[in-house]
């Protein structure tokens, strides 16, 4: 294997997107995918993909679970732009219409080992009442034309959303020929490190100021 | 030259009066660091939470920089706005921490400030909103003039920063 001087490195992610807590909303399926710069290129596995629909189980009341499997690799020479994981959540309103009840993103880690993340999800807000009423009663909230403006920083000053809810993803993180082209990315973590706030998980964080 | 990439985002904040918060950030350095890609401004989005008291923005952060030397180590400062449902902007606070400087993935929770006027200010603020602000931003992340402020402390921002470094080691940094 003539890897000596290596241009380049692989980042390969296998996870799942274990499920939701969407205290209000129920029989929901999520869309995701992968949102990176000019400098990565996925070299297998799915970049998008549609989760089956699922309802709160009897026993958990506010749980929902997808379990639904990622499995990508990336390639790229340079971390700017690192691979970040796009989600929507939808479901079916009281009309029947599917409408969309959040948004999210996370990076994907870039230590290798396990991690876990809950994300927020949030939709877009309309401003006026009169708004929010008539898109109740036809079906049409507001939507993103393309989820991807979700994982970029810019234009979103104007934008009012509304938080409703947490996705939660497992991730498995593997890098190679980070090392051998000068990337330090920290210790690698051996157990789970949930991230975020409330959602699934309940550990009091220790305060850096 | 030495690398830095700072990849996360502004998850949220909590512990402020109100809800429908937003926050306008920016990341200060010294003279010897270079911006090679990335926005090292921004504002997010208003976020007005359905349930609980967190406002969630989840906003990315993906900076590169290059640098010669390791004074004006990256700070990141924030200012957190409220703005009600008539489009009215209030400050909330300000707040700044500094980049971590080991490689990893940091957790950081950033306590805000927000400047006390005097008693008669305090009383309009009750009822009309606004209060003082300060006039250049540089103060929040400097300790140059503090010592005229009187302020009170308001609520705490939730940010999740990761750190990849490139060649530090070369240069005999520890970190």
């Amino acid at each position: 294997m003539a890897t000596s001087n290596p241009s380049a490195f692989l980042l390969t992610v296998n996870g799942q997107i274990e499920g939701a807590n969407f205290p209000e909303y129920d029989n929901l399926y999520c869309k995701y995918c992968f949102v990176y710069g000019h400098d990565w290129a996925p070299t297998s596995g799915l970049e998008e993909g549609i989760t089956q629909i699922t309802c709160k189980g009897s026993q958990s009341s506010h749980k929902l679970i997808w379990n639904f499997p990622l499995e990508t690799t990336f390639k790229s020479t340079n971390p700017s732009g690192w691979p970040q994981l796009v989600v929507s959540v939808y479901g079916p309103d009281v009309f029947g219409n599917d409408v969309v009840r959040g948004y999210g993103a996370t990076h994907i880690p870039f230590t290798p080992g396990q991690h876990t993340r809950t994300m927020p999800m949030f939709v877009p807000e309309p401003t006026w009442r009169l708004q929010k009423f008539t898109s109740w009663l036809l079906g049409r909230r507001p939507e993103y034309t393309d989820p991807k403006v979700v994982a970029q920083g810019e234009g979103r000053e104007v934008t009012r959303v509304r938080s409703q809810g947490f996705v939660t993803v497992s991730f498995h993180i593997i890098t190679k020929d980070m090392k051998k082209l000068g990337y330090d990315t920290g210790p690698s973590s051996s157990a789970n490190t949930p991230s975020a706030t409330s959602g699934w998980s309940t550990e009091e964080q220790p305060h850096i100021m | 030259m030495a690398e830095l990439h700072i990849i996360g985002q502004i998850v949220g904040a909590t512990g402020f009066p109100q809800n429908s918060l937003f926050c306008k950030w920016g990341v200060h350095t010294g003279g010897a660091w270079r911006l090679l890609s990335g926005l090292k401004e921004g504002q997010t989005q208003v976020d007005v939470p359905q349930t609980g008291d967190t406002a969630y923005w989840s906003h990315p952060i993906d900076l590169h920089y290059a640098t010669k030397g390791l004074q004006g180590w990256p700070k990141l400062h924030l200012q957190v706005w409220h703005q009600d449902s008539f489009g009215r902007c209030e400050l909330y606070g300000y707040g700044y921490c500094h980049v971590p400087s080991s490689p990893g993935h940091h957790r950081i929770n950033c306590g805000t400030w927000r400047p006390l006027g005097s008693w008669q200010e305090r009383l309009a603020q009750t009822f009309v909103g606004g209060g003082p602000q300060l006039r250049s931003p540089d103060l929040i992340y400097s300790g140059a003039d503090r010592y005229r402020l009187h302020t009170e402390a308001m609520g705490t921002v939730e940010l999740e920063l990761g750190i990849v470094m490139r060649h530090l080691d070369k240069y005999g940094v520890e970190s």
